[in-house]
């Protein structure tokens, strides 16, 4: 051989062998070196704003009308479909329901899914339910799964850098039930708190999470902090300044100081909103919600979910009375969650920013999960008669068939995809979208493969379950 | 690009049965059968990946085969199971399993290559030879020691070290040593007394009496081993009952510092106490098959003994290392209660699995034998002497935790290999020396030079690369944080999550030195509730016949949660604490005749339980009235019954509570408790924020670096805030002038003293003022300090 064959030789053995198990050591979390290389997606939008309707929403009652029976004494709730009578929207072929009436008038901005379907997990719980939406996995898991909020934040980063990458508005964590299930899905799971949530409860406070302590006068404030880094410029250890760990603290508290006294951080402050405009969202927390969530985005905010909040058998968690009770969360979410789109659209954010309603599952008078399944009847006002109002309304969970509405972020406009079934059961009998293929229509709105895959372990973790979500690209424009 | 010339000839040679040479172009491995190979059979079977157990880096191991025997016969590609396997037109074993099918003409040139002896191009390898650890412990032969450094530990270091780290300062090594024991800092007098002390065995000396200190070096290391064993006081699965804290047994385990075989028994074939760890965690609805609580369990102990990881293969074949499905569920079958089938990625392959242990070669289970016995004669195999996996996982995991990286790392994945064997062999093979002793084996660390030196300036978070160079530095716990946060501004919380016994009461005195007076009477009360279903409620009375009026009637009292004691309709005592028992002398509403004693008990979760002991002089006689089976017990709406006696005063989840905070109101405690510490009560949001985990997995390390958001949490969040507040509060109390305190404070957070530039700047911000306000904006800054969160 001559040298320069052996040389040849040597690059392509080389090319064979071991230079690429480097990229696999583990530690931290670095992106699955896969043998294919991953292709992202062109992004459609830069920004995403996951509106929760916590609890089971029912589509019936929601976005998906079906026959309408109004109250009545002794009615046959074997009858009951819908407990709202259909209305008009901005689009020609979708109706939605009474009490919606300012999110029918922007319908034609976005696309509803009405064929979204949940797996049968035996007795149905909503932490299991939410969980699997929100990260895309089933629990439990032998690895603490990422919630979708902190893909975004691990994948695409912050958008404006001093912005938190993944913001969470309306879920307190502390003192409500089930709060230990909610705290396993909220968390960025194997990637670390790097990419975690921004835990904002209550939107009128949210500005105390980027303000100095309660009490403390801002020039204080930056008085403790120069202090600080003084301390550190003057430290006597010199070499210790080039220590990973230690320049990684220092770095973590310059970009919290940065955030704390950046301009950006009026967006945290919903008194700055002229009254006029506060005012249209003003219906309580979850309005106060997605009017943070809009200043959020004007900011450059990546992710940012608003809640109902989820309290075991309050708001759309209805077991019982829930007519009633719908109507009273209608009132609440319809004006916000329709200026939230009219804003987003004035202001030339809409076509950047993704907004989704969504709920971890729907509702119905009979059946509780699918037909078939074992899952036991949870209704609080089981009864085969209207007997009072407490009786009407969707009292079991239905995982069949659940709209989802999406707007903006590159999807059609006034498009209707998939379908229910007219008569009991409500299933999706067109296009049927699964939890994992969401996601994946999802991440591909935002630019990120649903083969997207990190290292847990020495495993693959992938965006979608195995990286099999599949986009519904027939949504996109 | 060259070619290289092709054969045809050789075809012939396809035919012979004995490998004869062959001329070496006739295959050329290189261009030909590499890439095939690495396009094909690579991902899985080459670096560390051997799914099925074979691994083909190298000709020997793709030789050597794997759990199906060998995969190629050299010379005869027909009867060679890779060809078999390639060709198959079976889906379940053809093969690669995922991917393109290989085509037909690479086949040919497979099969080319086998029959005309399977050539391969000398030293070259496809990746990383993958390494199987052995079992067996291994008695090392220490290398020479080299400049008088003859610890064993530095004899085997010092063998492959260019540079000898220098020795640590006494200050930054009594900080360092403290902080790993206890998790709390030097006070400054422990560390003036250090300095001064000129004996040259005095870091030997101090290493010792630290870890004496039980509660300390229990309140510490609680941490490290609830996140191992997975156990906390909240969490997903406790809101069914699906869930079960070990907590009161692991702190008594830790601070009777049981050895470590002796744990794991109790771990693997536990009591009540123990169970659990390996009960894991029920959740409500239908689970996927791969964390059912029997897989749980597989992969629990397998990862937490062993540093195996199981996860991979309780779902199909691991690609990883060499563990099988039916390996994972044979050792899921030891603890399952009912006949297992085998699940392969969610869809059972109708195979039933049969107990068994993972090593034969050190026995077996008997899997006809009752559950309880398997467990038994699992956790015999486990602790085996000739298991060396068992030692080496434990050796490895407290060298992390004292020397800040795993001889093998990540921790857990000890199928890899350590970057020196040596070392951990000797380590695993003296901790079994020394009876699994956790504390002599952590003094014997703590006795190198190496864990005495000072610790390596690494510009970046090593990789695989990674070479000894010196102890790496530690990021604080969260825990640790805290405990330290508290120890300087005296600002611990009031009350503990946790129901254990913290009492620093030993072994009660010999019987001669009792005084009779003095004698205390034993506590013979029970702990009572009503029986049947534990009721969060419950109503307790008791009738109490005296003869005469008593001058007192010494009460102790406590209830898990709540109570409230009133004595012929007055209230007398009550309490929201039950770790905080409640004295009280009821003489004032008793009277002769007949009295009525209730007491109302609430029960917040977790366990119930009542006890009581009243005592008095009727007459001249004296009388003990006790919580037992004689007092009426009932229900919410329920009618009164005899009341359920659960345990003895002492046993049960509460230890023996009213001996230790209950002397008489007249006579002086016995001593001030000690300050509560992170671990012991629930998660919070600061915590969480800092790293201590959900536990719903099994945790062996945490992150090393802070976050922007955790910086968030520590620049404004309220918890913080709040205690620096409570605390300043204190420090201005003592009358120390700013620059005495900010002296004070550098001795105690970083364990020297502020160069003139530092005392300048916070004397800059504190001025002369002495208020609270202003002590709040010196201790912050020292907090945030990468010097007061790193351990070095």
């Amino acid at each position: 051989m001559t040298l320069e064959e052996q040389l040849a030789r040597r690059d392509f053995l080389k090319q064979l062998g071991a230079a690429s198990a480097a990229a696999l050591a583990c530690g931290g979390t670095s992106a699955w070196a896969n043998t294919e290389a991953i292709i992202q997606p062109k992004a459609t939008a830069d920004s995403c704003i996951l509106i929760w309707l916590a609890g089971g929403m029912a589509s019936p009652d929601t976005f998906d009308p079906k026959a309408y029976l109004p109250f009545e004494k002794g009615l046959e709730v074997k009858k009951i479909l819908s407990t709202f009578p259909a209305i008009d929207t901005s689009v020609d072929n979708i109706k939605i329901t009474q009490g919606m009436e300012n999110i029918a008038k922007v319908m034609d901005r976005g696309t509803l899914i009405r064929s979204a379907q949940q797996p049968d997990l035996g007795h149905i719980l909503h932490s299991r339910h939410q969980y699997h939406w929100h990260t895309g996995y089933v629990p439990p898991l032998t690895v603490a799964a990422p919630h979708i909020g902190a893909w975004m934040s691990r994948v695409l980063g912050p958008k404006n850098p001093v912005m938190p990458a993944f913001i969470n508005i309306g879920q307190r964590l502390e003192g409500v039930g089930e709060k230990e299930e909610l705290k396993a899905f909220t968390t960025a799971g194997f990637f670390g708190s790097e990419f975690g949530p921004m835990n904002l409860p209550y939107p009128e406070h949210a500005v105390q999470s980027v303000q100095p302590p309660k009490g403390m006068q801002p020039g204080r404030f930056s008085n403790r902090y120069k202090a600080y880094k003084e301390l550190i410029d003057q430290n006597p250890n010199r070499e210790l300044m080039s220590d990973f760990q230690q320049a990684s603290m220092i770095r973590a508290m310059d970009n919290a100081y940065r955030l704390l006294s950046a301009e950006e951080k009026k967006a945290f402050d919903l008194t700055l909103e002229p009254k006029e405009s506060y005012d249209k969202y003003n219906t309580g927390r979850f309005g106060q919600g997605c009017l943070l969530a809009r200043r959020l985005v004007e900011e450059g905010a990546r992710f940012i979910e608003v809640t109902t909040e989820y309290i075991p058998f309050k708001h759309w968690d209805t077991h019982e009375n829930g007519h009633t009770t719908v109507k009273r969360l209608k009132e609440e979410v319809d004006r916000p969650i329709a200026q939230l789109i009219l804003d987003l659209e004035e202001k030339g954010l809409l076509d950047r920013t993704l907004v989704i309603v969504a709920s971890e599952f729907s509702r119905d008078m009979m059946i509780e999960g699918v037909p078939g399944s074992k899952a036991k009847d949870q209704s609080r006002a089981k009864t085969e008669k209207l007997g009072e109002m407490k009786h009407y309304g969707l009292h079991r969970h239905f995982t069949g068939g659940t709209s989802v509405a999406m707007f903006g972020g590159g999807v059609k406009k006034g498009y209707l995809y998939g379908k229910t079934a007219d008569e009991r059961p409500l299933l999706a009998v067109e296009n049927p979208v699964s939890v994992e293929d969401l996601h994946a229509t999802i991440f591909t709105a935002m630019g990120i493969s649903p083969k997207t895959a990190y290292d847990v372990e020495k495993r693959p973790f992938f965006a979608t379950k195995d990286g099999t979500g599949k986009p519904v690209l027939d949504i996109f424009a | 690009m060259f070619m290289h010339p092709k054969l045809s000839a050789f075809l012939t040679a396809t035919l012979l049965s004995t490998v004869i040479s062959l001329p070496s172009l006739a295959i050329d491995f290189v261009h030909e059968v590499a890439p095939i190979l690495k396009a094909h059979c690579s991902k899985c079977h080459t670096g560390e990946k051997k799914k099925g157990g074979l691994a083909m880096n190298t000709r020997a191991e793709l030789l050597k085969g794997g759990e199906n025997g060998k995969a190629v016969i050299p010379g005869n590609s027909a009867k060679s199971l890779m060809i078999e396997l390639i060709t198959s037109k079976d889906d379940e074993e053809w093969m690669p399993s995922k991917g393109d099918r290989v085509p037909a003409a690479e086949i040919a040139i497979l099969k080319k290559w086998i029959d005309s002896g399977m050539q391969w191009e000398p030293g070259f390898s496809f990746g990383e030879t993958s390494w199987e650890p052995p079992l067996k412990p291994r008695t090392v032969s220490l290398p020479p020691a080299k400049k008088n450094r003859n610890h064993p530990i530095d004899r085997l270091l010092d063998a492959n070290l260019k540079t000898i780290p220098a020795r640590t300062s006494d200050a930054m090594f009594l900080r360092r040593e403290t902080l790993d024991i206890t998790g709390l800092l030097p006070t400054p007098n422990a560390l003036s007394t250090f300095l001064k002390d000129s004996k040259p065995n005095k870091r030997k000396q101090v290493i010792a009496s630290l870890l004496k200190d039980d509660i300390a070096y229990a309140d510490h290391w609680l941490t490290m081993w609830n996140d191992l064993l997975r156990n906390d006081y909240t969490g997903t699965g406790f809101i069914t009952g699906g869930r079960k804290k070990i907590t009161p047994w692991l702190y008594k385990s830790l601070r009777e510092n049981k050895p470590y075989d002796q744990l794991a028994r109790e771990l693997l074939a536990p009591t009540k106490e123990s169970a659990g760890f390996i009960d894991g965690i029920k959740w409500r609805g239908t689970v996927n098959a791969s964390q059912s609580k029997d897989i749980q369990f597989a992969q629990n102990i397998s990862q937490v003994f062993l540093g195996i990881n199981m996860k991979c293969a309780s779902c199909h074949d691991s690609f990883i290392d060499r563990w099988t499905l039916e390996e994972a569920y044979n050792l899921a079958a030891v603890y399952s209660d009912t006949p297992l089938e085998l699940t392969r990625c969610d869809k059972p392959i109708g195979k039933m699995a049969t107990a068994k242990w993972l090593f034969p070669e050190l026995g077996d289970i008997d899997a006809a034998a009752p559950k309880a016995e398997r467990l038994k004669q699992l956790a015999g195999l486990m602790t085996h002497p000739d298991n060396g996996r068992f030692t080496r996982t434990i050796a490895n995991r407290l060298w992390h935790r004292l020397m800040g990286r795993g001889i093998v790392h990540p921790v857990d994945a000890m199928h890899t290999r350590p970057w020196n064997e040596e070392l951990l062999d000797y380590l695993a093979t003296r901790f079994a020396k020394d009876n699994y002793d956790i504390k002599t084996f952590i003094a014997f660390i703590m006795a190198s030079e190496a864990y005495q030196s000072q610790t390596v300036v690494l510009k970046e978070d090593p990789g695989s690369d990674y070479a000894y160079a010196g102890p790496v530095a530690k990021r604080m716990t969260a825990e640790q944080f805290l405990d330290t946060v508290w120890q300087i501004t005296k600002s611990n919380p009031t009350s503990m999550t946790a129901k254990i016994d913290r009492s620093e009461e030993k072994a009660p005195p010999p019987k001669a030195m009792k005084a009779p007076s003095q004698t205390p009477t034993p506590i013979s009360a029970k702990w009572i509730w009503p029986a049947g279903p534990t009721a969060n409620k419950a109503s307790f009375k008791k009738l109490l016949t005296l003869s005469s009026l008593p001058p007192t009637a010494l009460t102790k009292i406590t209830c898990d949660n709540a109570f409230t004691m009133t004595v012929n309709g007055k209230t007398v005592a009550s309490s929201k604490e039950w770790n905080k028992p409640v004295s009280c002398d009821i003489a004032a509403q008793l009277k002769t005749g007949i009295n009525t004693i209730e007491i109302e008990g609430e029960m917040f979760g977790g366990s119930a339980g009542l006890i009581c002991q009243i005592e008095f002089i009727d007459g001249k006689k004296k009388r003990v009235v006790i919580t037992d089976k004689t007092w009426l017990a009932r229900k919410p709406d329920e009618n009164w019954q005899a009341a359920a006696e659960l345990h003895s005063h002492g046993a049960g989840p509460w230890g023996a509570i009213l001996s230790s905070a209950t002397a008489a109101p007249s006579k002086p405690k016995q001593g001030p408790q000690r300050p509560i510490r992170a671990a012991l009560v629930k998660n919070d949001f600061l915590m969480r924020s800092l790293g201590r985990p959900h536990r719903d997995q099994v945790v062996t390390t945490r992150p090393a670096e802070l976050t922007t958001l955790q910086a968030i949490d520590l620049s404004n969040g309220s918890i913080l805030a709040d205690t620096i507040t409570r605390g300043a509060k204190h420090l201005a109390a003592t009358g120390k002038t700013n620059t005495e305190l900010i002296r004070w404070l550098y001795q105690y957070a970083l364990s020297r003293e502020p160069t003139a530039n530092e005392a300048a700047i916070l004397v800059g911000i504190a001025g002369t003022e002495q208020t609270a306000l202003v002590i709040e904006d010196v201790l912050w800054p020292i907090f945030m300090l990468p010097e007061f969160q790193i351990i070095r």
